[in-house]
C-alpha cells in the first residue's frame, strides 16, 4: 500500500512540477520585456519579408544584435505560416488578419536557422531563412551600410500622402476625418458607445474596413483601402500614425 | 419503453408552430435591435429545435436512457462552444504588444 | 464474416496504393503526406479495430447473436466504401495537398487541388463511424445476455464502448468543419476568411474538437485488446479491473477538453493554452492507470510469449514511450518548441503505430483462429512481431531527436545537418538510403511487413482449431 502511494505520488509531483514550470515560461514568453527592439514580419507564400523600424528591409534573413531582446510583430499576406527559430526555442503562428508576436534574446553571435513551421502550401519547405546574430558594433555597422533613405514611419508618411489620407485627416482637425495627431495608444469611443484602444490592430481595421469603426461626429466617408495596400504598407502607415503620437517628428526627407 | 405515439394533430400543430416561428425570424431580421438581433434569432432557433426534438423526435414521450443520450449531446455541444469562446474572450487579456 | 474479410481487403488496397515514389517534387511530396494522413487516420486507424474485431467480438462477448442493428451495420459498411471511393477518386485524379488537417485558409482559398472531393469522402465516412458507434452503444446497453452485468463485461467491451461514445459525439463536428470548408470554397461565405470577418483559427478549434478525441478512438480499442491479451497470456485476472474499465470512460470524457494543446502557437489565448495544458496533464492519469495495471497484471504471472503477447508487450512499451513524450508536448514551454516538428511525428506514430497498429495485429493474431477456424504459423508470427518492433523503433526513434533539434514536419527538403538522423530513420524505414525523408516511406516499413505477416498468417495457416488460448478468449 505504501508502495502504491509513493508510486502514485512521485509521478504526480513530477507532472505537476513539469506543468507549472512549462506554464511559467510560457507566460514569460507571451509578454515581451519593455524596450525590446522591434522588427516587423510579413509572411507570404513562400518567403519572409522583414523590416527594421529604421527602414532596412530583408527577405528570408534577419540581422539582429546579440544580448538585446527582440520583439517580432508578425502578420501574413495569405495563409497561416509560423516563424520558428529552433535555436531560440521560439515559434509562433503568423496568422492573416491579425498581429501575433514573439520575442527572443540571442545570447551568442552566429547564424541560426529560420523555418516556417506551419504547412503553407507547395514550397512550405522552401520558406526558410537565417537569423544573423551580430555583435552590437557589428549590428550598428550593418545598419549604417544598409540604411535606407527613410525610416518605416517616413515611408508611412509617404504612403499617407500618396494614398490621399492627408486630404481628409488634416493635422488641424478641419478635414472630413479626425486628426490623427496624438491619438495612437489612446482610448477611442465609437458611435455605439463601445470603447477601443487605438493600437496597430485598430488602425489596420480602420484602413481595411473603416465602416466597422464609425466615430461620433464624423460622416462615414472613409473608403476602404483593401486591395490598394499590402500588409507591409499597413505596418508602415501604423508606424507613421504611431510616430504622430509619440511626438517624434517625422518629416518628409 | 412505453412510447405512446403522438397523434397526427400534434404533428400538424407543431408544424404550424414551426412555420410561424420561421416567419417570425424572417420578420425580425428586418427590425434593427442592435445586438439583440442575434440573441432573438438564436432564441427562436432554440425554441424551434426543442419543438422538433420533443415532438418529431419523440423525446416528449420517451424517458430514461434516451433523454440522457440527448442531454449528453447538448452538454458536449456546450463544452465545445464554451471552450472556443473562452479562447476568443481571453485573447485580449494578455495582448501581444502589437505594432 | 464476409464483412470482415471485405473490410480487411479494402483497407489493404488502400494501403498498397499509398507507399509511393522516392524522389519527388515538393508538390507531389505534399500530396503524399496528405494522402498518407487522410487514408491512415480516417480510413484505417479509426475504423480498423472497431470494424473488424469490434463487429466480431462485441456480440460474442456479451452473448448476443449479432449487433442490435445488423442492417445499419451493413449500411455503415457501404457508406464507408462510398467515402473511400470519393477519397480514392481524389487521389487518382491528381491528389490533394492540404495535409490531413485541412487548415484554413490554405484549404479554403489557396489550393486548387481536389479538396472538396477528399473532404466529401471523409465527411461521408464520418457517417459510417457514427452508425457503427451508435450500433455498439445500443448493443452493449440492450443486448447483454442475462448475468452479463456491466462489471463483468470483458475489458475490450469497455474500451469499445468508450470509443463509441466518442464516435457519436465528436464525428459530427468534423463533418461540420469540413462542410464549412466546402461552403467557404464554393460560396466564400466568410467563416474562416479574415478578409470578410472570418476567423481562420476557428477551423482549428472545430477540427481538433473532433481530432483530439479521435486519437482516443484509435487507441482505446487497442487498449482494450491489450487488456485482454495481457490477462490471457499471463494467466491471471486483470489487476484493478474496475480501474481499467473506468479509465476508459474517463479518457472518453476528458479527451474532449484538451484540444487546445494543438493550438499553443496558433495565436490562441495564453489562458486557453494554460487550461488545455493542465487538462492534458490530467488526461495522462487514466492512461497511466492502464499502463500500471497492465504491468501489475504481468507481475508474477506465468507469461507465455506467443505472438499476440509479443505484440501486446510491444504495445505497452511503445505506448508508454509515446505517452511520456506526450507530456513534453503538453507542457507549454517545451510544447512551443516541439510543436509541428518531427518530435510530434514520432510521438503520434509511437501511439498510433506502436500502439493502435500493434494492438490490432495482436488482436487479429489472437482471434484469428476464432474468426477463421485456422491457426497462423506461430514461429513466423513471432518473428514478424519482433521485426516490426525493431524496425519501428529504428524508424521513429531518430525522429524524436530530429524534432528536438528543430526539424519541422511536412518538409520536402531540409538542411544538411539533419541528414544523419534522417538517413537512420529512412534506413529503418526501408533499408535504403534516400535523401528526402517522408512519412510515406517511413510507413513503407510497417506496411509491407504488416501485409507480409498477414499473408503469412494466411498462407501458412494449417487446419485445426489451434490451442486452448485461441479458443477461449475469456
Ligand atoms: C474621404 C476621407 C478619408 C480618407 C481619404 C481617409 N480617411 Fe481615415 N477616416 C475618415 C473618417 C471620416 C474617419 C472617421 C471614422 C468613420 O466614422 O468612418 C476616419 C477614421 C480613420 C481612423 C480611425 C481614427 C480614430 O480616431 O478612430 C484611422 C486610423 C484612419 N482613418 C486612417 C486613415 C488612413 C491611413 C488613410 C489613408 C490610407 C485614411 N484614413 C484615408 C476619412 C478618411
Ligand atoms: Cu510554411
Ligand atoms: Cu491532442
Amino acid at each position: 500500500m505504501a508502495l502504491e502511494i509513493t508510486g502514485i505520488a512521485i509521478p504526480s509531483l513530477i507532472c505537476i512540477f513539469l506543468f507549472l514550470w512549462g506554464a511559467s515560461l510560457f507566460f514569460a514568453a507571451a509578454q515581451s520585456p519593455q524596450g525590446a527592439m522591434a522588427i516587423f514580419v510579413v509572411g507570404k507564400q513562400w518567403m519572409w519579408h522583414l523590416q527594421h523600424p529604421e527602414g532596412p528591409r530583408e527577405i528570408n534573413q534577419l540581422h539582429i544584435p546579440v544580448d538585446v531582446p527582440v520583439r517580432l510583430t508578425m502578420t501574413s499576406e495569405d495563409v497561416i505560416h509560423d516563424f520558428f527559430v529552433p535555436a531560440f526555442r521560439m515559434k509562433m503562428d503568423v496568422v492573416p488578419g491579425r498581429y501575433t508576436s514573439e520575442w527572443f534574446e540571442a545570447t551568442k553571435p552566429g547564424s541560426y536557422h529560420l523555418f516556417c513551421a506551419q504547412y503553407c502550401g507547395t514550397l512550405h519547405s522552401g520558406m526558410t531563412g537565417t537569423i544573423e546574430v551580430m555583435s552590437l558594433t557589428g549590428y550598428a555597422q550593418w545598419l549604417r551600410e544598409n540604411s535606407t533613405a527613410e525610416s518605416m514611419a517616413q515611408m508611412g508618411l509617404q504612403l499617407f500622402s500618396r494614398l490621399g489620407c492627408d486630404t481628409c485627416h488634416l493635422s488641424d482637425g478641419t478635414g472630413a476625418g479626425p486628426a490623427l495627431q496624438g491619438r495612437f495608444g489612446k482610448q477611442v469611443t465609437l458611435r455605439d458607445g463601445q470603447n477601443r484602444v487605438m493600437d496597430g490592430a485598430y488602425v489596420r481595421q480602420s484602413i481595411l474596413d473603416p465602416a466597422s469603426l464609425p466615430l461620433p461626429n464624423y460622416r462615414p466617408v472613409m473608403p476602404t483601402f483593401r486591395g490598394q495596400v499590402s500588409e507591409e504598407h499597413i505596418l508602415q502607415l501604423i508606424a507613421y500614425i504611431k510616430s504622430l503620437a509619440s511626438g517624434e517628428r517625422t518629416q518628409a526627407p | 419503453m412505453n412510447e405512446e405515439n403522438p397523434s397526427v394533430e400534434t404533428y400538424i400543430v407543431v408544424f404550424v408552430a414551426l412555420l410561424i416561428l420561421a416567419a417570425l425570424t424572417t420578420g425580425i431580421a428586418y427590425i434593427n435591435l442592435g445586438t439583440l438581433n442575434t440573441v432573438v434569432a438564436l432564441a427562436i432557433a432554440a425554441v424551434k429545435m426543442s419543438l422538433v426534438g420533443l415532438f418529431f423526435m419523440h423525446l416528449w414521450y420517451s424517458r430514461g436512457l434516451t433523454r440522457i443520450v440527448v442531454l449528453a449531446g447538448f452538454f458536449w455541444l456546450a463544452l465545445m462552444v464554451l471552450f472556443t469562446l473562452a479562447d476568443v474572450f481571453s485573447r485580449s487579456w494578455i495582448k501581444p504588444p502589437g505594432p | 464474416m464476409f464483412f470482415i474479410g471485405g473490410a480487411a481487403a479494402v483497407m489493404m488496397r488502400l494501403h498498397l496504393i499509398e507507399p509511393a515514389g522516392a524522389l519527388v517534387q515538393p508538390e507531389t511530396y505534399n500530396k503524399l503526406f496528405t494522402m498518407h494522413g487522410v487514408v491512415m487516420v480516417f480510413f484505417f486507424l479509426i475504423p480498423s479495430i472497431p470494424a473488424t474485431l469490434g463487429n466480431f467480438l462485441v456480440p460474442m462477448m456479451i452473448g448476443a447473436r449479432d449487433l442490435a442493428f445488423p442492417r445499419l451495420n451493413l449500411l455503415s459498411w457501404y457508406v464507408y466504401i462510398t467515402g473511400a471511393a470519393f477519397t480514392l477518386y481524389a487521389l487518382i485524379s491528381g491528389g490533394v495537398d492540404t495535409g490531413w488537417t485541412f487548415y484554413t485558409p490554405l484549404s479554403s482559398h489557396y489550393l486548387n487541388t481536389h479538396v472538396i472531393t477528399t473532404a466529401l469522402g471523409v465527411f461521408i465516412t464520418g457517417f459510417s463511424s457514427i452508425l457503427t458507434g451508435l450500433n455498439f452503444i445500443v448493443t452493449i446497453h440492450k443486448m447483454r445476455a442475462p448475468g452479463m452485468t456491466w462489471k463483468r463485461m470483458p475489458l475490450f467491451l469497455w474500451s469499445i464502448y468508450a470509443a463509441s461514445v466518442i464516435f457519436v459525439l465528436a464525428t459530427p463536428v468534423l463533418a461540420i468543419a469540413l462542410f464549412l470548408v466546402g461552403l467557404e470554397r464554393i460560396f466564400h461565405v466568410g467563416i474562416f476568411d479574415p478578409a470578410i470577418g472570418g476567423d481562420p483559427v476557428l477551423f482549428q478549434h472545430l477540427f481538433w474538437f473532433y481530432s483530439h478525441p479521435a486519437v482516443y478512438i484509435m487507441i482505446l480499442p487497442g487498449m482494450g485488446v491489450v487488456s485482454e491479451l495481457v490477462t490471457c497470456f499471463s494467466k491471471k485476472k486483470p489487476f484493478g479491473y474496475i480501474f481499467i474499465a473506468y479509465s476508459s470512460l474517463a479518457i472518453a470524457v476528458f479527451s474532449f477538453l484538451v484540444w487546445g494543446h494543438h493550438l499553443f502557437v496558433s495565436s490562441q489565448s495564453v489562458y486557453a493554452g494554460f487550461i488545455s495544458s493542465a487538462l492534458s496533464f490530467a488526461l495522462a492519469i487514466p492512461s497511466a492507470i492502464k499502463v500500471f495495471n497492465w504491468t501489475a497484471t504481468l507481475y508474477k504471472g506465468s507469461i507465455s510469449y506467443q505472438a499476440p503477447m509479443l505484440y501486446a508487450l510491444g504495445f505497452i512499451g511503445l505506448f508508454t514511450m509515446g505517452g511520456l513524450t506526450g507530456l513534453f508536448l503538453a507542457s507549454l514551454a517545451t510544447g512551443v518548441h516541439l510543436h509541428d516538428t518531427y518530435f510530434v511525428i514520432a510521438h503520434f506514430h509511437y501511439i498510433m503505430v506502436g500502439g493502435a497498429v500493434m494492438a490490432y495485429l495482436g488482436g487479429i493474431h489472437f482471434w484469428w483462429p476464432k474468426i477463421t477456424g485456422r491457426l497462423y504459423h506461430d514461429g513466423w508470427a513471432r518473428f514478424a512481431a519482433l521485426v516490426i518492433f525493431v524496425g519501428f523503433n529504428l524508424t521513429f526513434f531518430p525522429q524524436y531527436m530530429l524534432g528536438y533539434l528543430g526539424m519541422p514536419r511536412r518538409y520536402a527538403v531540409y538542411p544538411a545537418e539533419f541528414q544523419v538522423l534522417d538517413v537512420m530513420s529512412s534506413a529503418g524505414a526501408s533499408h535504403t538510403r534516400r535523401r528526402l525523408l517522408d512519412s510515406i516511406r517511413l510507413s513503407s516499413l510497417v506496411h509491407p511487413l504488416w501485409t507480409r505477416s498477414r499473408i503469412e498468417s494466411l498462407e501458412r495457416e494449417r487446419p485445426g482449431m489451434g490451442d486452448a488460448i485461441a479458443a477461449s478468449h475469456r
